[in-house]
């Protein structure tokens, strides 16, 4: 590998890849020609959707600029997003602090560390009145981030925003995200079941689906978080199998509720990272597509051809941002966010330079937005459908992911389905394996990262303006929960909680999905409406 | 092997950040050159992991930290080692921590700092040196 002052060298060696594999460890040949691209798909819009869900795609409209945002109290990450929204991003994505993810309180013991820091706090409804004051709710189209049980708390709390404001929910537009097993850092069970039993909080996100496929008919019911498997350092054949699979395990679920699969298959989506492999990451998404269309289709009898739509939220990844030479992580982001156009998203979350290090600023969070107008607006490439269909490595890689997905996906099912094999901790076990090659090949240089492995520079000294936390907002947050409570109509919060206990320990398991509504309306908070469930379960944190 | 040889390790997250990735590969290679790895994983408290540490007699503990409480529970954990007179101790930080914090970090008793990108043989290197 080249070294800082061997660059002769490495070029009279001649200079080139350690190995032809994909990340995938697909070994990609010379060169491939119409031999290698068999498969004839139709055009972009029609079934299998390979080359995208749209005839047009982004000649009628771009993908959406959505960046994610949160941190702090309500009210500052209310003025990022606007500061967002004004700088053309053309959604939101907002993702409340670890703490809200996992059901808890800022006066939790073990919160006060980590309130507001990667995320905002969000414990009531004026906290969410307050996280979208001036903000449309039925023009803007909102993501939050959002796991449950906390998502019916979120989801509540969004909708009772919006009536207060005079916005039916009919006309709501966005998506929880809602996924119960990898909202946290991917689909470890050591993350998720330390605060809520996994099977009860799949079953909640089923209620907060079915409420919305009843009432809310621009709402999306669930984004499968693809990305924060992902993240883990798994493959991109690990993440598709895994994600496809999760996701036809949710499909039975709705189905087992009585619901129609065309009523529901349209609002559910994927929220899939981009990685550095550019022609791998492009093929991915164009093999997701294939397989969730036919998937749809065969096996589960849709109809609407809008229920075979793979549509996919896109992040590009962070696992491959580096603390050092941060600007080096502009020019990846490039080439992922182009990946994910020439890929056919629909939205995308362009990461930020400075993330190896804090949360992006507002100039960093800018950069991402203009670098994705960039690609929008100067590059041409959006101006023809699939600009890539055809190429022959790219339709022979598509078919070979296709083919290895499918067998994993066919691995999965045979042990009784992604939820099943991430409680019998098969999940786990691939996901620690995938870990440690990822730290192998980083080690052993198989794997080159610039400015880690290669062209290191020793000695550096990086000088990059930092996000920085507010003084004493996690204090702030802690003394307001104590506050609103004190001030707050306890009786009428308890007897809500009552309300809500007694649904859900009911033994048929009724949804709960209106009395989390109404505690919430009642002054509830996320800590208390979550204890009620975790009560009702019998289930307690062990610390 | 001597107990010295294999010189005892705490690893462990603290609060409620549950990023692994780090705590898990880092406890991997620290396994493989040789040293004892008490993995406690995610969603401790500081005091868990004094009391974890007086109990196990480790020389080393070592947290990871991604979404920026660091200097939060550090703060703890120093206090409490001076608390219990741990003089031994020695306390390693690892993750993504702003280049501003590492001095301050090391000013509240912390021996290395190891940000993403630092090459496995410095880990080992730095954490056989401390023990």
């Amino acid at each position: 590998m080249p070294e800082p002052g061997k660059n002769y060298d490495a070029y009279l060696a001649g200079e080139r890849p350690p190995d032809f594999m994909t990340l995938s460890g697909i070994e990609l040949k010379e060169f491939y020609t119409a031999a290698d691209a068999r498969r004839a798909d139709g055009p972009p819009g029609e079934y299998p959707f390979t080359r995208g869900i749209h005839r047009e795609m982004y000649r009628r409209r771009f993908w959406t600029r959505r960046q994610q945002s949160g941190f702090g109290t309500p009210g500052e990450s209310n003025r990022r997003m606007k500061f967002l929204l004004g700088q053309g991003q053309t959604g939101l994505n907002c993702n409340p602090d670890v703490v809200t993810h996992l059901g808890l309180d800022p006066d939790f013991p073990l919160a006060e560390g980590d309130i507001g820091l990667a995320g905002t706090s969000l414990s009531t409804l004026e906290d969410m009145e307050q996280l979208f004051e001036g903000i449309p709710l039925d023009r803007v189209s909102t993501t939050i981030i959002e796991q449950p049980p906390a998502s019916a708390v979120m989801t509540a709390m969004y909708l009772l925003t919006a009536r207060r404001r005079g916005i039916p929910e009919d006309r709501l537009i966005g998506t929880i995200m809602n996924d119960a097993l990898n909202q946290l850092v991917g689909p470890t069970i050591e993350a998720v079941a330390r605060f809520f039993p996994v099977e009860a909080a799949v079953r909640v996100g089923l209620d907060v689906m079915e409420y919305c496929v009843r009432r809310m008919p621009r709402w999306n019911i669930l984004n499968i978080n693809a990305y924060n498997m992902r993240e883990t350092g798994i493959s991109a054949v690990q993440e598709a199998a895994f994600a496809l699979s999760l996701g036809a395990d949710y499909i039975q679920r709705l189905l087992a509720r009585g619901l129609g699969i065309d009523d529901f298959a349209g609002r559910m989506a994927f929220f899939c990272a981009m990685d550095i492999d550019f022609l791998e990451e492009i093929a991915k998404l164009r093999a997701m597509r294939r397989i969730w269309a036919r998937m749809l289709k065969e096996r589960f009898g849709a109809r609407d051809p809008r229920s075979g739509w793979f549509r996919a939220a896109i992040q590009t990844s962070a696992l491959r941002l580096t603390a050092q030479q941060p600007l080096n992580n502009i020019v990846r982001a490039t080439i992922q966010t182009l990946a994910a156009v020439l890929a056919g998203a629909q939205s995308i979350h362009t990461t930020s330079y400075d993330e190896g290090y804090a949360l992006p600023t507002e100039e960093s969070h800018k950069l991402s937005i203009r670098l994705q107008q960039i690609i929008a607006y100067e590059s041409n490439v959006t101006k023809t459908a699939d600009p890539l269909g055809g190429a022959y490595a790219i339709e022979w890689l598509t078919d070979r992911l296709e083919g290895e997905i499918e067998a994993l996906m066919k691995k999965i099912e045979d042990n009784g389905g992604f939820i099943a094999c991430y409680l019998q901790g098969w999940v786990e076990k691939q996901v620690n394996e995938a870990r440690y090659e990822y730290g192998r090949r980083i080690e052993s240089g198989q794997q080159v990262v610039v400015g880690v492995n290669a062209f290191r520079e020793e000695g550096e000294e990086v000088k990059l303006n930092l996000f920085r936390q507010s003084g004493g907002m996690q204090a702030k947050r802690k003394r307001y929960i104590r506050d609103y409570r004190k001030n707050r109509d306890g009786e009428k919060a308890a007897r809500a909680l009552g309300g809500l206990y007694k649904q859900a320990a009911a033994p048929e398991k009724p949804n709960v999905f209106v009395p989390i509504m109404e505690a919430v309306a009642a002054g509830a908070t996320t800590g208390e409406i979550v204890d009620t469930l975790r009560k009702a379960e019998n289930f307690t944190i062990r610390l | 092997m001597t107990a010295k040889a294999r010189p005892k390790v705490i690893m462990a997250k603290l609060g409620l950040d549950g990023h692994s990735n780090g705590l898990r590969i880092v406890s991997k290679w620290l396994q493989d050159a040789g040293f004892t790895v008490v993995y406690l994983g995610l969603y401790n408290t500081a005091e868990g992991i004094i009391k974890a540490a007086r109990e196990e007699d480790a020389r080393i503990i070592g947290c990871s930290f991604l979404e920026g409480a660091h200097l939060y529970y550090v703060r703890r954990l120093a206090a409490l080692a001076r608390k219990y007179k741990m003089e031994d101790i020695r306390l390693v930080v690892g993750g993504t921590i702003p280049p501003g914090d590492v001095a301050r970090l090391k000013k509240l008793g912390v021996c290395e700092v190891f940000t993403p990108g630092t090459p496995r043989s410095t880990i080992i290197a730095g954490l056989k040196a401390l023990s």
